[in-house]
This record gives C-alpha cells, structure tokens and sequence, in this order.
C-alpha cells in the first residue's frame, strides 16, 4: 500500500531517476558499456553526442519495453528487447545524418553501435521488463544522464590533459599555454581512457560520492 | 491479468503455442514500418547534406569555381566555360571502415588540395586524416611523391593513426593514377 501512495505521489519516479545516475551510475558501479566509453571519450562533444543519443534510445526503448512486457512472452523477450533498441538506434542514426551531420560523422561507428550497448539490455532486462512504464521511463533518463555524465567527466579530463585544450561544437574554449604546445597525447589515445576510468572509479570509492549496494 | 480456471480471451491467445513467433513476427512488421516511415522523412534531407557537402568541399579546392560537370566521375570544375581544374573521390578502406577522400587537380595535374569527406575511423585517432595539418602535406604533389615517408615519399604518417593515413595516401595514389589516365586520353 505504502509503495502504492509513493507511486502516485510521483517521489518514486524521482527516486529512480537518481538512482540511475548515483547509486547504479552505468560507468562508474555497473561497469557497463565500458566499449564506447573507452572510444568516444576522446573530446567533450563526442561524448556529448554519444549521451544524447544513449539518453534518446534508453528512454525509447524502456517505455515501450515497459509497455510491452505483459504481453511479451518470455521465450522471445531477448529478440523483441534487441529489435525495439535497433530500431530506434536506426531512427536515431537516420536523424543525425539528416540534421546534425558533423556529430554523425565525428560519432561514426559508435553511433549504430549503441545497439549492442550492454547499458540498455540491461536496463531493459532488469528494470523495464518488470516495472511500470513511468518508473522506466524514469530508469531511462536517470540511467541515461549517468552515462552522459560519466563520458563528460572522463573525455573532459582527457581531452584537456591530452591537446591542452578544449574545444565544444566547433568553439575553442580556452587553452592552457604549455600543456597545448606539448600535449600529453597519452590520454587521447585508448591506454589512457583506462588510467581516468580507473582513477576516477578509485577516487569515488574513496570518497564514497557514489553510493555502492 | 486473468486468473486461473477463469482464463479471458487474451489469456487463451498468450497460451497459444505459437504466440512468440506471432508476437515477434508483429514487433518486426512495426519496426519495419517505423523504420520505412523515418526513412522516407529523412532521405530528401540525407541526399541533400550529402550533395551539399560536395558542392561545399568542391568550393574549398576551388574557391572562384561557378560550375562542374560530371564525367566518368571526375568533376571538371570550370569557371567562366574554362577548366580550370579536376575534382575526383578516392576510397580506400582504413582501420574502421571506408575513408572517401575528395581530391583537387590543378590544370597542370599536380595535387591542388584533397579533403576526407567521409570515415569511420577511431574517434579522435583515425579521424585525424580529416585536419588540414595532414591534407596539407599533399599540396602541390604530382602522383610519384604521394606515397608515406616512410617509404620514401613525402606524406607524413600521424602518431597513432598509421592504418588511417595509408589508406588515405594509397587511395589517393592509386586512384589519381587511374584519373590521370583518364583526362589524357579524353583530353577533358
């Protein structure tokens, strides 16, 4: 009764909306969808193209899992989940191409591959095939601005240790005098995304901002 | 839902032996239709920013250019009904996938410019072919000298992207080759 009144009284889907982004953060508790992390973080606005984009196919794809998910059977729910992700990937995919060709082009493979983004399986298999569609779509966004969040920190802190630089939608936004004439390029390149993710996921545990279960 | 012993109608059809396939079968024709819908959207628009984008790139070679002509694939840009240059696409495949690289004669068919117009190269590695500091290098170049460092021409390789700029050069090399034959004999 007591999770009944929480429902309605809309605290709950506030609650999952934040529980996606702290205490089941996709990067940085779940260790999830580390593949594209490790690759698009390279500059802020990848990493900001590549969120919007995991943000608009999670929130998709929950809601209509959710909605779906009396009726689904349970044999074929691995199929139905893949097919509703793809589609909207290619959706995604399509639009991008049309109106923000210099993201689609700067995402590349990345962008077709959010639907093998474990992310939003997972999301799907764990929260939406058993929650209300509000809650999942709740689950979506608070999951999707996790992962939104975490490729920012991470490609912020890689682009400016790596060019000196950083530079958002084409505008240079300021530049440190000596890192930028020698660059430490080992953070663009891939050993480099290892070291922050592992940097950063040490520093939350140690000052225990993400709350672990 | 339904209960035991008192099963509704939607109940009886989810029982169904072939439910699932049926079920599957209907997301598939909605996502299909989705799909076909979308794409009908933005096809117009996607072959639009394409073509935009060569007319913008064939701009950025030819700045003073007013028309071109399409023949055997080699955009003859004139301006005032003179040639004033060449303009042809070399692909190759590089680390990701197919790199297409827009390539600018001069009427004395040495390299004017070349521009990477499309990849899917490594975010912020591979897709460094596209910056001018490494299509710069190949200004000026007859077919000989485009070839890597490396290997004794004079195109210089970027860190960490080896795969993007060989595939870049070779295709380029191998390509003009074929161009060069091309305009000679037509005398275009």
């Amino acid at each position: 009764m007591e999770n009944l009144e929480e429902k309605l009284s809309g605290k709950k889907f506030w609650q999952e909306l934040v529980k996606g982004i702290l205490v089941t953060n996709p990067v940085f508790v779940l260790v999830l969808g580390l593949c594209p992390t490790l690759a698009v973080t390279t500059s802020v606005n990848n990493a900001l193209g590549m969120g919007a984009g995991v943000i608009f196919v999670l929130l998709c794809s929950n809601a209509i899992i959710s909605l779906i998910r009396k009726v689904t059977p349970n044999m074929v729910r691995i199929p139905v989940f893949i097919v509703v992700i793809a589609s909207f990937v290619t959706v995604l995919s399509l639009l991008f191409e049309a109106y923000i060709p210099p993201l689609y082009e700067s995402l590349g493979i990345y962008l077709p591959l959010i639907v093998v983004n474990c992310i939003i399986l997972g999301r799907a298999e764990v929260f939406a095939s058993k929650n209300s569609v509000l809650l999942s779509i709740a689950d979506g966004i608070g999951s999707g601005i996790g992962f939104t969040l975490a490729l920012v920190l991470i490609s912020f802190l890689r682009e400016v240790l790596g060019t000196g630089s950083l530079v958002i939608f084409g505008r240079q936004l300021f530049s440190i005098p000596v890192l930028s004439a020698s660059p430490l390029s080992i953070f663009i390149m891939p050993p480099g995304a290892f070291i922050i993710i592992a940097l950063l996921m040490a520093f939350f545990r140690l000052v225990g901002v993400l709350k672990y279960e | 839902m339904a209960g035991r012993g008192n099963k509704k109608i939607g109940a009886r059809i989810m029982d169904g032996k072939f439910y699932p396939v049926i079920f599957l079968a209907v997301i598939v024709f909605v996502a299909v239709i989705l799909l076909m819908f979308v794409s009908k959207i933005t096809e117009e628009k996607i072959l639009e920013q394409r073509e935009a984008k060569i007319v913008a790139q064939l701009k950025n070679i030819f700045t003073d250019m007013d028309k071109y002509e399409l023949k055997d694939d080699i955009y003859i840009i004139t301006k005032n009904n003179e040639t004033i240059g060449y303009t042809f696409i070399a692909k190759g495949r590089g680390y990701g996938g197919e790199i297409s690289t827009l390539v600018g004669l001069d009427t004395d068919l040495s390299i004017r410019q070349i521009a990477v117009i499309s990849n899917t190269e490594t975010p912020g590695l591979g897709t460094r072919i596209t910056l001018t500091a490494f299509t710069d290098q190949f200004k000026g170049l007859k077919s000989a000298d485009v070839v890597l460092s490396k290997n004794g021409g004079k195109v210089d390789a970027i860190t960490g992207a080896t795969i993007s700029s060989t595939a870049v050069t070779d295709s380029v090399k191998k390509e003009l080759e074929k161009k060069l034959e091309i305009i000679k004999k037509n005398n275009y």
